[in-house]
Parts: C-alpha cells; structure tokens; sequence
C-alpha cells in the first residue's frame, strides 16, 4: 500500500517538472510569435512595479535604518564607526537590498499573479479566451513574466537608494555626519563588480517571481480553493527560487569579480 | 492542396438551412483515469438546428461540447465540425475552427479586469484582427443592442447581475458572427423570468444570425422554447432523441423523469 502512495507521488513530482519545462518553453515561443500585446504590457508594469513602489521604499527604508542601528555598536567597539557608510552601502547593494526586495516582490507580486490567473481558471475566464482563438499565454502570461522581469530590477535600485537614505538618517541619530559626506563614502565605496551582478540576479529574480506567479496560476484546478493553493505555493516556490538563483550568483560573481 | 482548400472553403459556406451537417459525432469515448465519461456518443446537428442535450449533473454534457471545441480531445472515435476531424487538427488550424464556434460559459466568464466594451473587442482586435475603430463600435454595439445591454457598455462585469453578465457573455459570443453557438447551461442559476428571457434570446440569435446551437441545460422551459430537438444523455450515453413533444410522452424513466412536471 506505501509503495502504490510512493510511485504516485514521484510521478507527480517527475510530471511537474515537465510541465514546468513545457511552459517555460511556450513562454518564449510566445514572445516571438504572434503580436505583442504592448497594452497589457505597460498596464502590468504599472500593476506590478508603480503599485509595488511603496511597500518596497518603506521596507528598504527600515532596513536601512535597523541595519546601521545593528551594526553601530559592532564597528564602534573597533574604533570603525567611520566605516559604516561604506558597510552599510556594500552589504544593501550587493546582497540585502536585492534579496529584501526580491522576497518582498515574491509575497506580493507572484501571489497576486497565482491568485488572478487562479481566479480566471475557475471562472473559465482562460477557457473562454482559448475558446475564442485568442492566446492566453501571449496576453495574460508573456506580459506578466516581461513586466516582473523588467520592474524588479527598477525597484531594486530605488529600493538601495531609500535604504541608503534610511541608512543616513539612522546615522544621524547618534552621530553626526553630513548628507554630502554619507553619499560620497557610500559612492566612493560602491564598485561597478558590486553594483552589476547585483543588478543582473535582479532580473532572474524578476524571472524567476513572474514565472512562477503564472506557472501556479494557469495550472490551478478548478476550484475555490486552489485560488488561495496558487497563490500561496506561488509565494513560497517563488522565496525559494530567489535563495536558489542568489546562491548560484554568489558563486558566479565570486568567480569574476571577487578572486 | 489548393483544390483542397477551395473544396474545404466551398463546403464551409454552403448555403444555410440546408441538410448540411456541421456537426458529426461517431462512437465518441472520453474518460478521465478510471472514469468513463463519455461512452459512446453519436450525434448529428445539421446548419440553423438548435440541439438540446439534457441529462443529470455528470453524465457528460459539457465534456461532449469540450471536445467539440477542442478544449479536451476524445480517447477514441470520430469528431467532425465542418466534415474536419477536430482531433487531428493543428494548432492553427483549431484556431480558425474556433473562430467559427462561440461558446458560453455557464458563469458568462467575462473578462472581470475589463469593461463590457473591452471584452466585446478583445476578440475583435486579437482574433479578426479589425484595426479601424468604428468599424469595432459598430460591431460591438450591434451585439450588446441585440441582447439588450447597450446601456451598460461601459460597466465592469462585477457590476451586472447574473443574468445581465449571461447577457454580456451572449454578446461576446455573438460579436465574431460564429456559425455555430454552444451553450453550456445558459440558464443555470437564473430566476425563472430572467431564463426565459436568455431562452428568447438563444432563439432571437438563432434567426437573427442563422446560427447552429448545441445546449446544454436542465432548464426544461429552455429546452421548450429553444429547440429544435432534444437529446437526453445519461451515464455517458445518449439514451433518447427527439422533438419537444415526442419526448414528453417517452416511457423511458429517466426521460419521464425530466417531463414530469411539464403540463
């Protein structure tokens, strides 16, 4: 009886990636085939990224300001409190900022994406578009996988500005330094093997959130339950993603930038 | 090849209201792991018919007009719309054969982020590809004026009721001028003066666009005023067939059950 609950299960799993590798493909042949819904694009750039912009800046903010609250105490006992802009700027840069912002986007952006094309499924909205001979993977997923991919990364970099701003302000609650003084530390300290690979994991993560939001939201079953299931399996498939995609790219930037 | 396709386009703009059929299903059997849906399933709708299917919740009604439109393909036997086997069809050749077929959804499945408007040209714009702006007004317009909701053009579909968002459904549908309609339950959920009103319209449609329908309903008043003949559908099989009338007075249980209250 256990090994017949066994062999399922792994089928499952087996399918399931198959079904993953099948979509990721369809994705990019709908990219290049057909028109391009330039429309939906924008409006999903606006959705994603313009509504996004807020819960990003606050959480980049406070972790700017708890970051340099953290790390005061540590570099003053070795007499490097001057160091802290530059501590404060390497670390959101290349590590904090984009990981912070990308786990913020993946609770918010890929559930919300797994809960519409959830919601389309069970209201046969994605039949109906099929039945008509229009493409839903060119209209609703396409837009939606380009849209996350090109304003995660633009959020990212506001979101280091704000951090990098919180951080100065959390600065000058003990201490006190000059706003010109904090940027040119934090820019002089900032190199161009810092700022890019980090900017570059942005966009796989930008992938990686837009990917699995409709990968979870196309192949929800039929119910109203399965609208909560996609949204959530989305936000935790898509956290994991980011830690996977961020292990790997430390790897990498370490082998170009770092040796 | 070219003669082909002359011969196909010729047979597929054969003069309407003829003997025509447009739809044939032969021995048609579809299951989903261990459960048979359909078993055998033979049916033949010829141009302009209006083709009831009435049968209890899961006996596969709406499975049948799935295939039909290639959402779901049959296990074995033969599916033909405009005399082309539907599952040997490619993509795009599924493409132009839906062009041809509307279908509406029992929820109406509107588009919920777009306006009536919107979801009335989406198909316009994506799938007849019309560029010019008035020519898209009017048709659109044309099909909401027909099932009477030209004054909610601009409303989002969370603001319709239920019959009204059926409605609105009904004029995405027609707004294509497909030849064949397929309904699933039309009616379902509606007070009973409202389904009325969808079953007129189903029938207004049918004259209006000379349309071929298949529905699917429990709604018997539906199914009085909307067809042309009844197929009753039980466990995966078509156990009875006829007109309105003939069936009332069948001794079949199953089908005496249906009419039973039908005066």
């Amino acid at each position: 009886m256990a090994e017949e609950m066994v062999i399922p299960a792994w089928k499952r799993w087996l399918e399931g990636i198959g079904d993953q590798v099948e979509f990721f493909f369809k994705f990019f042949r709908n990219i290049f085939t057909g028109g391009f819904e330039w429309s939906e694009f924008v409006r999903q750039c606006y959705e994603i990224g313009y509504r996004s912009m807020m819960l990003v800046g606050i959480t980049s903010f406070i972790m700017g300001v708890v970051l340099i609250l953290q790390l005061r105490p540590t570099l003053v006992s070795f007499g490097a409190a001057s160091m802290l802009p530059k501590t404060l700027a390497v670390s959101f840069v290349r590590e904090i900022g984009p990981v912070i912002i990308a786990i913020i986007c993946a609770g918010k952006i890929a559930s919300s994406i797994g809960a519409e094309l959830g919601s389309m499924k069970v209201t046969e909205q994605l039949d109906a578009m099929e039945v008509s001979g229009a493409n839903p993977l060119q209209y609703l997923v396409v837009t939606r996988i380009l849209a996350t991919t090109v304003m995660v990364p633009i959020l990212s970099v506001i979101g280091d500005i704000i951090g990098l701003f919180g951080g100065f302000l959390a600065l000058n609650l003990r201490d006190k330094m000059s706003y010109n003084l904090y940027f040119t530390k934090v820019v002089a300290s900032i190199d161009f093997s810092d700022f890019l690979p980090a900017f570059i994991k942005t966009i796989f993560f930008g992938f990686a959130i837009g990917f699995v939001g409709c990968y979870k939201g196309f192949h929800s079953n039929k119910g109203t339950e399965s609208v909560g299931l996609a949204a959530n399996s989305a936000v935790v498939t898509a956290s994991l993603w980011i830690f996977v995609i961020d292990a790997i790219a430390v790897q990498v930037t370490s082998l170009l930038f770092y040796k | 090849m070219m003669e082909k396709a002359k011969e196909k386009s010729e047979q597929n703009h054969k003069p309407k209201g003829t003997d025509e059929h447009v739809i044939v299903i032969k021995g048609l059997k579809k299951s989903f792991g261990e459960k048979h849906v359909l078993k055998d399933i033979n049916l033949e709708v010829k141009r302009s018919e209006n083709v009831v299917i009435l049968g209890r919740s899961g006996t596969g009604k709406s499975v049948t007009i799935q295939c039909i439109v290639g959402l779901l393909k049959p296990d074995s036997g033969s599916l033909k719309v405009f005399g082309d086997e539907v599952a040997d069809m490619s993509e795009k050749e599924l493409k132009q054969l839906r062009i041809k077929i509307g279908f509406l959804f029992q929820s109406g499945a509107l588009y919920d982020s777009m306006t009536i408007r919107e979801n009335l040209e989406f198909p316009l714009t994506r799938i007849l590809k019309i560029k010019e702006q008035a020519e898209i007004d009017k048709r659109v317009e044309a099909a909401l004026d027909s099932v009477g909701l030209l004054d909610s053009i601009d409303k989002l579909p969370s603001d319709l009721s239920g019959g009204m968002r059926k409605r609105a459904g009904l004029a995405r549908t027609i707004v294509v001028n497909p030849e064949i309609i397929l309904y699933d339950e039309p009616t379902t959920g509606l007070d009973p003066i409202t389904s009325r009103e969808i079953s007129e319209l189903i029938l207004s449609i049918q004259k209006k666009y000379n349309t071929t329908s298949i529905i699917i309903t429990h709604d018997m008043e539906c199914a009085r005023l909307a067809s042309d003949r009844v197929v009753v559908m039980d466990d995966g099989e078509y156990i009875a067939e006829g007109t309105f009338d003939s069936l009332h007075k069948s001794k079949n249980k199953i089908v005496a059950a249906f009419f039973k209250d039908i005066l």
